[in-house]
């Protein structure tokens, strides 16, 4: 037992070595969990606090500078991790589940509701979904939770798509067709043995959605639509915009941040693609 | 092109299921519009009659030149003939026609988001297709990096560096703006200097789009160059060249073109963003400006503009692939 578990365990190292992709998206991610996690630890100054040195230079005091009312940008940098992370998470983990659950029902159950679902796959397809999110956004208050949800709701198509090619071709194995013949019901079987089958590829994409939704919540804040309660990147960036050409170290860093983030799950979902298809091996 | 009959039949089929959604996706814009106008809090009467006491009578009047006195059906009835006639309504802020803001800068935006597909269209594509034929090789491995790199950029932070690296520290370009303002130059020092505005912001939005249309390009080829008759065709001894430039190229640009026509609808919302760093006079500034301002009526007709070209765009994608590439009909 004990060396079958060792096997296992070699064979996971191996995929992952054999993987650039996964392996940077790996290391990145557990680089930016601990930032989220221990980086208010580690923060020299509380972030709201106003320092009585305004617009300084990175310096000894301050590692990354200060901002307009004396904000410490690292601090701020700090904090901001967890609220980049819990947007785009959740957002993704929302968008998985309509889309498992939209696109599962229509590739198994098939007929009239699969067209129907498919038609309304089709027309969110077809939505400016960046523009829909800042409409919403700025008609009903930017609170995270809105943010998070809205994100959620626009980006389920592709999940959707993916898992409905999915049960569409595992209700064609054997092992349901048994399950049908010895009596399961078929709400059983979609829940049972359809979906987690058919969920890697959903993985995959759900960790590229992460990056998506990141993304978006910058983009909003910069357009001052971003949750005014909570330290976000993209807020900071907006912040430093007046004060650009001389004092560069605002906008800078947080942006850097945000492309380091969003790279991660990039590569991370890359990565797991990769592994589930073999074959995109060769145009690597 | 030679078609049978039936085959005539299914792409009639497939088109007139196209059409149905684009006009379904387009009704559900304006419904949408009506509805979150009507849902958004607060009255737009106030906001229009100031601050200081308004009296009843005239926000009674207001509300009478605005139709929100009336009930709601009639409301999205007035909102749907007025539509019909390309008529936005009046913007809340500036009590000018909503289509009159909008008609001023869609020049300027078009201008940019045009240039910027194009030469990033050109540049990918080329990028693309040399990375495919070198796989595996440093160059490729390098562009592959650099695209995933620019993938994960958000575009007005990109936009910001631009300023920061070639406008402040080099002083190669002015940070903003169309024209310079104290210029006043005509004829040719005119384009000259509009050009020179223009470069920092199409620069940011060719490096923002170039991944997209690289990675296409490149898996494309890839995926045309594993086929069988490609194979076959090396067995008959065919040069390498000429399978490449008179097979490989000719059902690898496919997906290219088609994807163009979808990022061409998508440009204003992609390239707002970056005008607004470089504080173009487009469709960006004016979508800031109502969001700042809570122009709802503004705001709700470029989004009502964007979701409509979005799906005119995609039916006629979708058609024009349907043409071009048989295998999509039998779907």
């Amino acid at each position: 037992m004990a060396k079958n578990k060792k096997n296992t365990f070699t064979k996971i190292l191996k995929t992952i070595n054999g993987n650039i992709q996964l392996k940077l998206g790996l290391i990145f991610l557990a680089i930016l969990l601990f930032i989220a996690f221990f980086g208010p630890v580690f923060a020299p100054y509380n972030p709201y606090r106003l320092n009585d040195d305004l617009l300084m230079a990175p310096c000894a005091k301050y590692p990354l500078g200060t901002d307009n009312l004396g904000h410490d940008i690292l601090s701020q940098i700090l904090y901001g991790a967890s609220t980049s992370l819990k947007i785009g998470f959740i957002a993704a983990m929302i968008s998985a589940i309509i889309g498992v659950t939209l696109g599962g029902i229509a590739g198994f159950y098939g007929g009239w509701i699969d067209q129907l679902l498919n038609e309304v796959m089709n027309i969110f397809l077809m939505l400016p979904d960046f523009f829909l999110i800042l409409m919403i956004i700025a008609t009903f208050g930017s609170s995270m939770m809105n943010v998070m949800i809205v994100i959620g709701m626009t980006s389920w198509v592709g999940n959707a798509r993916l898992m409905r090619a999915q049960a569409k071709a595992i209700k064609e194995r054997t092992f349901i067709q048994s399950s049908f013949s010895m009596g399961e019901s078929k709400a059983s079987i979609l829940v049972h043995h359809v979906l987690p089958n058919g969920i890697f590829p959903i993985i995959a994409n759900t960790t590229m959605n992460i990056s998506g939704a990141i993304l978006t919540e910058a983009g909003l804040s910069f357009l001052g639509l971003g949750d005014p309660n909570v330290i976000s990147w993209g807020q900071i960036i907006t912040a430093g915009k007046a004060y650009l050409p001389k004092c560069w170290w605002i906008c800078t860093f947080p942006g850097l941040m945000t492309i380091f983030t969003v790279l991660t799950f990039f590569l991370l979902g890359e990565g797991i693609n990769r592994v589930l298809s073999p074959k995109m091996d060769a145009n690597k | 092109m030679f078609i049978s009959k039936a085959e005539e039949k299914l792409v009639k089929r497939f088109i007139l299921k196209r059409l149905f959604s684009g006009t379904i996706v387009v009704l559900f814009s304006v419904l949408f519009n009506f509805v979150i106008i009507r849902m958004a809090p607060g009255d737009p009467t106030r906001l229009l009659a100031g601050k200081d006491n308004p009296s009843p009578e005239m926000i009674a009047a207001l509300r009478e030149k605005y139709g929100l006195n009336k009930p709601v059906l009639e409301q999205f009835w007035i909102y749907l003939k007025q539509l019909a006639h390309g008529d936005f309504g009046y913007s809340y802020v500036s009590t000018a026609k909503v289509w009159d803001l909008i008609e001023t800068r869609l020049g300027p935006t078009f201008l940019i988001a045009l240039t910027g597909a194009v030469i990033a269209l050109v540049l990918g594509t080329l990028l693309g297709v040399f990375a495919a034929r070198k796989k595996g090789s440093k160059f490729d491995i390098f562009l592959c990096g650099i695209s995933y790199f620019f993938d994960s950029t958000p575009s007005f932070w990109l936009g910001l560096m631009m300023i920061l690296l070639f406008a402040s520290i080099l002083k190669w370009f002015p940070t903003y703006g169309m024209y310079s303002l104290r210029g006043n130059y005509t004829g040719i020092a005119k384009v000259l200097d509009l050009l020179r505005h223009m470069f920092l912001p199409v620069t940011t939005l060719v490096l923002i789009d170039i991944p997209y249309f690289f990675r296409i390009a490149r898996s494309s080829v890839l995926q045309t160059m594993s086929e069988d008759f490609i194979m076959t065709l090396r067995a008959t001894g065919m040069p390498e060249k000429k399978i490449f430039n008179k097979y490989v190229m000719r059902n690898a640009i496919i997906p290219t073109v088609t994807v163009f026509g979808i990022t061409l609808a998508y440009m204003i919302t992609g390239v707002s963003m970056i005008e607004i760093v470089f504080a173009w006079p487009g469709m960006g500034r004016l979508m800031l400006d109502s969001i700042t301002r809570r122009d709802y009526p503004t705001l709700s007709a470029i989004y009502l503009m964007l979701s409509i070209s979005v799906a005119v765009m995609t039916v006629v994608v979708d058609i024009v692939y349907a043409w071009i590439d048989p295998r999509i009909r039998i779907e």
